[in-house]
């Protein structure tokens, strides 16, 4: 039913996202071509600001290390959220224990997880770091770089696997049964199961896992600012700790600016390309 | 199918158990005193002690930043809640003027790094005022909340018929009765879901809320990130904060139990 | 195919209701049996406890012979079609009616010569390079049928109400092809329905299942001139056999206080079952004689037969609706009295049949 008065309905929703999304996103845009001494003094710089931010090599170090950080998280969370969720029982009294206990992670507060695993990791107070050195292994995720690695992957997984299972649960958990019942009676096996019935109902809910993932994975901030605080030296900076440093540590608006709307583009472009690439296989199957 | 789901459960309760692992250690630091805590390695507390819950319950930096923070979540709730409910009853319901457009625009707001509009969110809420209020924070939340309720509820609305609109409407009842007395109640699990995202999504963010914030309003998740570089490490105070943080989620996670299993049968959330 | 043994078969989810109670059917190799029953009689379990989907409590399952109690679905050897159409979303349609075929070790090429042997008896070779996603309801139920009789050794085809999605205006093709297939291939078949008429049409024989037990099994023919009991009489016609409260009085069987004709039955009440076609209503002086005083409430007709138009006339007898399928010309103004045919008339007592054809 066409009706152009539902944007009244519409327009409270514009004005809070206007006032929270577009505003502070023309600022952004506008403080990336200029070059700002104080509030008077502003020269127009075109795309200088672009330019630079491109040739950092904090800043291509910061976009290798998350383009890492971000597949490596997918690669596990996804299969592994998957698994979970196919070991959760559909029905019964234990689903619902099941479902709550994986959300658990999800409620956190970011920054407490950092402090969770921060306690957690720590070779003197922790539980993992004293068990890893008491089986003889060097461990100390303040001092080497791929044991930072290692805890802030461990971390991750930990905290947002859960969502990717959740999903993957919702998407199982609507499969008829008929569609078990006609596999069990064809002979299939139990990766035919999940690769011919389950895989393919999937598709839907685990668009949205990965893409949530995705985007998630690539703006983190809070969890390794705690727990490593972007080191040691800076093997855990990310592009979103990076810009917050230059945002609001040195205050070098221009930059930091260019920075952010690049950061905000190559977000929108890897989850286009995802979308678009699996819209295309979806065609496929028309 | 049942019996290789019934081998595969030892491995969920493996993954349970290593979810709750790091948690069960956060819960022994925070009955823990402090020189237990970096003595010997206890896994379980000799000497339990609630001397860390004692001291964030009368001391006012603590209480009162949980105050703030419960503030801007709900009043970031209850406004994405309140915005959306017509916006995705209009998207379910109407095609309008780049409808489309819109709803895929207010999404991509989702995919907007936090750390883009720091500086921006500081200038624009320290120029009208608000600049260190739980409203700012509650504001700038809605960034990422009102998307997200406005899609979740789409989802919601979409399944009910537009049949029962159309019946409400032939028995002569007005659009905003039928609005609340009827199509409320009948997507209340939706809202229910909502109520559930936007709450964890405003309560587990810090970067925001640590950038809107200075001393007045300062939330727990700032108080405890500023324990640890100031005070030293009091890891028992911290990690009975930690404990407190996770018990409104777990509390709001319990409320909409039902709601939430029926969300994702929908495969909405 | 296979003949089917069923003896002493009981199932319950929960301890306190049976779904099913001791089910004792045989099916002959080659038989198309249908089981029928309003929902909730048991049908679907008696269908998954065939399958091997479900283990019973109690009793056998033979499959020629072969104990197959304790076998689970792939073992069995058996193939189903679902209420609605269930395929693999990503396999092509051949791909879908090969699927159980590779799985048992068949060779490509075999496979593909069956699948394109099937698919021409269902006459559907054009769809297999399509994707089921772009496929009607009908063309999918199709194929779900294709894959169900892709197995040349498959020791019974399983039907589950497998016409319930597709529309109406369909429904009659699918059932042909399906009973043109049967026939050709001597499928043994149980076609699960709740529709008396599909049940009737399609199948050699018919078992009626209520509240967990079969209540008759037999030939259409069987359940429709003598049901055994009164649910299968109230079942099974459109509409169903009129039951009137009766009476034996001195080795005659009265209804509404009407000798109608001798019985051997011992003298009490009982319920006499009439097909709506075994009695006319008439009027006039004629009537009078031999007919039970009967009110009529309304007359539907039902188009013409050699010529004379007919109808379902519904009528009150002690308050209670009779119905009657018979030529209008014999219904005048005045009043009605009910005939019915003393051949045909079965009586029931403790909803058991008791008498039948007099």
């Amino acid at each position: 039913m066409r009706n152009d008065k539902a944007w009244l309905a519409v327009l409270p929703v514009v004005i809070v996202v206007a006032f929270t999304a577009i505003v502070p996103l023309m600022t952004v845009v506008n403080y990336s071509v200029q070059d700002i001494f104080d509030v008077d003094t502003r020269i127009f710089v075109g795309l200088d600001w672009y330019r630079e931010t491109l040739r950092d090599p904090r800043f291509i170090d910061a976009l290798l290390r998350q383009v890492l950080f971000s597949g490596l998280v997918l690669a596990i969370e996804v299969p592994l959220g998957i698994w979970i969720a196919r070991a959760v029982p559909r029905e019964g009294p234990a689903t619902a224990a099941f479902l709550i206990v994986l959300a658990i992670p999800l409620l956190i507060p970011w920054n407490v997880v950092g402090t969770i695993w921060q306690i957690f990791a720590r070779p003197d107070i922790g539980l993992l770091g004293a068990a890893v050195t008491a089986i003889g292994l060097s461990y100390n995720y303040t001092g080497s770089a791929l044991d930072a690695w290692i805890t802030l992957l461990l971390m991750d997984v930990w905290h947002w696997t859960s969502l990717v299972a959740l999903l993957a649960f919702a998407g199982l958990a609507s499969i008829p049964r008929a569609c078990y019942q006609a596999a069990e009676l064809d002979g299939a096996n139990a990766w035919q199961v999940f690769r011919y019935v389950e895989l393919p109902r999937l598709r839907a809910v685990l668009t949205i896992a990965v893409m949530l993932r995705l985007m998630d994975s690539l703006m983190i901030y809070t969890e390794p600012f705690v727990l490593t605080g972007g080191g040691p030296g800076n093997s855990t900076t990310f592009l979103s700790q990076y810009l917050t440093t230059m945002a609001v540590g040195q205050f070098d608006l221009g930059p930091a600016a260019a920075f952010s709307v690049l950061y905000f583009l190559l977000i929108l472009l890897l989850c286009w390309l995802f979308y678009t690439s699996v819209m295309k296989g979806g065609a496929d199957d028309r | 199918m049942t019996a290789d789901a019934r081998k595969a459960h030892w491995t969920l309760y493996l993954y349970c158990g290593w979810l709750l692992l790091p948690l069960y250690w956060l819960l022994t630091m925070a009955v823990k005193r402090n020189q237990d805590i970096t003595g010997t390695l206890e896994v379980i507390p000799a000497r339990p002690t609630l001397d860390n819950f004692v001291e964030i319950f009368t001391n006012p930096v603590w209480y009162e930043a949980f105050a703030n923070s419960l503030t801007y979540v709900v009043v970031n709730t209850l406004v994405s809640v309140a915005v959306a409910l017509p916006a995705a009853y209009a998207f379910s319901r109407y095609r309008f003027l780049g409808d489309r457009h819109l709803f895929f625009w207010l999404l991509t707001n989702r995919m907007a790094p936090p750390a883009v509009f720091l500086l921006p969110f500081f200038q624009l809420y320290s120029a009208i005022g608000l600049f260190d209020t739980p409203f700012a924070v509650a504001l700038a939340h809605c960034l990422f909340t009102v998307p997200l309720a406005v899609w979740i509820l789409e989802g919601f609305m979409s399944a009910v018929p537009r049949e029962l609109d159309e019946m409400s409407r032939i028995d002569g009842h007005s659009r905003a009765w039928f609005f609340f007395r009827i199509f409320i109640p009948v997507i209340r699990s939706g809202i229910g879901v909502t109520v559930f995202f936007c709450f964890m999504f405003s309560w587990v963010e810090l970067l925001i809320a640590r950038t809107l914030t200075a001393s007045d309003a300062k939330p727990i998740v700032v108080v405890m990130t500023r324990t640890v570089s100031a005070a030293g490490l009091d890891w028992g105070v911290l990690a009975a904060a930690g404990v407190l943080t996770i018990l409104p989620g777990i509390a709001v996670v319990w409320f909409v139990r039902r709601h939430l299993v029926k969300g994702f049968a929908m495969g909405r959330v | 195919m296979a003949a089917i043994e069923i003896r002493g078969l009981q199932h319950r989810y929960t301890e306190a209701e049976a779904v099913l109670d001791g089910i004792d059917l045989t099916l002959s190799d080659g038989e198309a049996h249908a089981v029928l029953g309003g929902s909730g009689a048991g049908k679907t379990t008696l269908l998954n406890l065939l399958a091997g989907l479900l283990q019973p409590r109690a009793g056998t399952i033979r499959f020629d012979g072969r104990d197959v109690t304790r076998l689970g679905g792939a073992g069995r050897n058996v193939a189903q079609v679902f209420q609605f159409p269930v395929l693999y979303p990503s396999l092509c349609v051949a791909g879908n009616i090969g699927f159980a075929l590779g799985n048992r070790g068949w060779k490509k090429p075999a496979v593909r010569r069956r699948v394109a042997e099937v698919a021409g008896l269902l006459e559907i070779a054009p769809l297999l390079g399509r994707r089921p996603r772009s496929l009607s309801l009908y063309e999918k139920q199709l194929v779900a049928i294709a894959r169900a009789l892709a197995r040349p050794d498959v020791a019974v085809v399983l039907l589950d109400e497998p016409l319930t999605a597709v529309e109406p205006a369909t429904k009659w093709r699918l059932r042909r092809a399906l009973k043109t297939i049967q026939q050709q291939l001597r499928l043994t078949m149980v076609y699960v329905t709740h529709d008396q008429s599909e049940a009737l049409t399609f199948a050699d024989r018919i078992t009626m299942l209520h509240r967990g037990a079969a209540l008759q099994t037999g030939t259409p023919s069987e359940l429709y001139e003598a049901p055994s009991h009164t649910e299968v009489a109230r079942f099974i016609g459109s509409p169903g056999m009129n039951l009137v409260e009766s009476e034996v009085r001195g080795g005659q069987l009265c209804v509404g206080q009407k000798a109608i004709a001798p019985t051997g039955l011992s003298d009490g009440p009982c319920v006499t079952g009439f097909r709506p076609e075994w009695a006319t209503i008439e009027t006039g002086v004629a009537a009078v004689r031999e007919g039970i005083p009967i009110a009529v409430d309304t007359v539907r007709p039902l188009g013409t037969e050699d010529g004379n138009p007919v109808g379902l006339v519904t009528a009150s007898l002690d308050g209670k609706p009779v119905h009657v399928r018979q030529r209008l010309e014999k219904l005048q103004a005045g009043s009605a009295y009910l005939h019915l045919d003393p051949e045909r008339l079965v009586t029931y007592r403790n909803e058991q049949l008791a008498t039948h054809a007099g």
